[in-house]
């Protein structure tokens, strides 16, 4: 009997941030993808060369056409590998140090705001998506310094209003509950 | 506090996830440009006459031949290692994507006004002191917002007494909370 409780297990989505996962996948494509045409440009024109000159010279001691150019391609694919790991290094350093750069900026954000500074933005940099994220720690921290504004004005107001005890009360709780909504 | 002195000295991004980062993209690669080899040893490796005019037209021939399967070869690299790249950065990206958007998931609940719970990522995802300094500021703010509702509570057991001294106490407990309202700008 199928056991209707068991639920299928949720499957696991890797692809959550197109603005940070996206460039950078295209990124890392491009170089591939330019190091091969690069590769073909070089050996299509070394090929050639190297086949129209041994038709001439007869060289009818090797085996194949790659026995030919054997040497050649070994060279041009070590040069394709090395750059296109080395452009890719490179991306993935530059990758790595904008987000340092950037979370680094929104960590010192975050312990400010625990020290009280709920007003200074947080410029998180050039990325989109880190960007976008700055704009949400400020607009998550301009909230609570908006409410806290709000509960300072409506706490000094109400000590110095002289308003009547049951008004008073009323408002005064009113305030509690404003003060409960905080961080909840 | 020494626990909390660790966990500010963590590092953002771990030196052993861009090593491994780099290892497997160098990998990838690799693979791409064996599977270009092979096409390559493939496509060339068809034996030549033994003869000299034999030779001389196998290898005049190849020439219009050469192009497009340089081409192709190339095409099949290039797909390849882009795909596998592709899949090899959404994973391995994921490990910091994922946390900002749990981060941003968390911000706009907490902006909703419904109850925020402690924010905690996944032991192998990076950017681990982001979730230690978000949770640190809610901490902050629920702590003084116990302390402000502390304040209040006992200025009301004054309200046993006279009404007069109920008042003088609440209101005191009312600057004394806007006092400490007012280190937040």
């Amino acid at each position: 009997m199928k056991n209707l409780n068991l639920k299928p297990p949720r499957p696991r989505i890797r692809y959550v941030s197109p603005r940070f996962q996206g460039p950078a996948v295209l990124a890392f494509a491009a170089i591939t993808a330019i190091g091969g045409a690069i590769f073909w440009k070089l050996v299509d024109g070394e090929f050639k060369r190297v086949f129209l000159h041994a038709a001439i010279r007869g060289h009818y001691t090797f085996d194949s056409a790659y026995d030919i150019v054997r040497d050649l391609l070994a060279w041009h694919l070590a040069g394709l590998f090395a750059g296109v790991f080395l452009a890719g290094s490179v991306l993935v350093l530059l990758l790595v140090a904008a987000t340092r750069h950037s979370i680094g900026i929104a960590i010192d954000s975050l312990r400010a705001s625990a020290e009280g500074d709920l007003s200074t933005p947080t410029r998180m940099g050039f990325i989109d998506n880190f960007y976008r994220f700055g704009d949400k720690i400020d607009a998550v921290r301009s909230d609570t310094l908006a409410s806290i504004l709000k509960l300072r004005s409506e706490a000094t107001g109400l000590a110095a209003s002289g308003i009547p005890a049951e008004e008073f009360r009323l408002r005064w709780d009113e305030l509690k509950q404003e003060i409960r909504r905080i961080a909840p | 506090m020494i626990d909390q002195e660790a966990s500010n000295n963590s590092p953002l991004i771990h030196r052993r996830y861009v090593f491994g980062l780099l290892l497997r993209l160098g990998v990838n690669f690799a693979g791409g440009v064996g599977i270009l080899f092979a096409i390559l040893y493939f496509a060339l490796s068809r034996p030549l006459p033994g003869n000299y005019e034999g030779v001389f037209l196998a290898l005049r021939n190849l020439s219009p031949f050469l192009r497009p399967i340089l081409a192709v070869s190339v095409l099949v690299y290039a797909l390849l290692a882009c795909g596998s790249t592709a899949a090899l950065c959404v994973y391995i990206l994921h490990k910091v994507a994922g946390p900002l958007y749990r981060m941003e998931l968390v911000m706009d609940q907490y902006r909703s006004g419904a109850s925020t719970r402690t924010v905690s990522f996944r032991n192998d995802d990076q950017i681990q002191p982001l979730a230690k300094a978000f949770n640190l500021w809610i901490g902050t703010l629920r702590h003084d917002r116990h302390r402000w509702l502390a304040t209040m509570k006992d200025a009301e057991r004054h309200c046993l007494q006279d009404e007069a001294t109920c008042r003088a106490e609440m209101e005191a407990a009312l600057r004394k909370v806007a006092k400490d309202l007012a280190r937040y700008r």
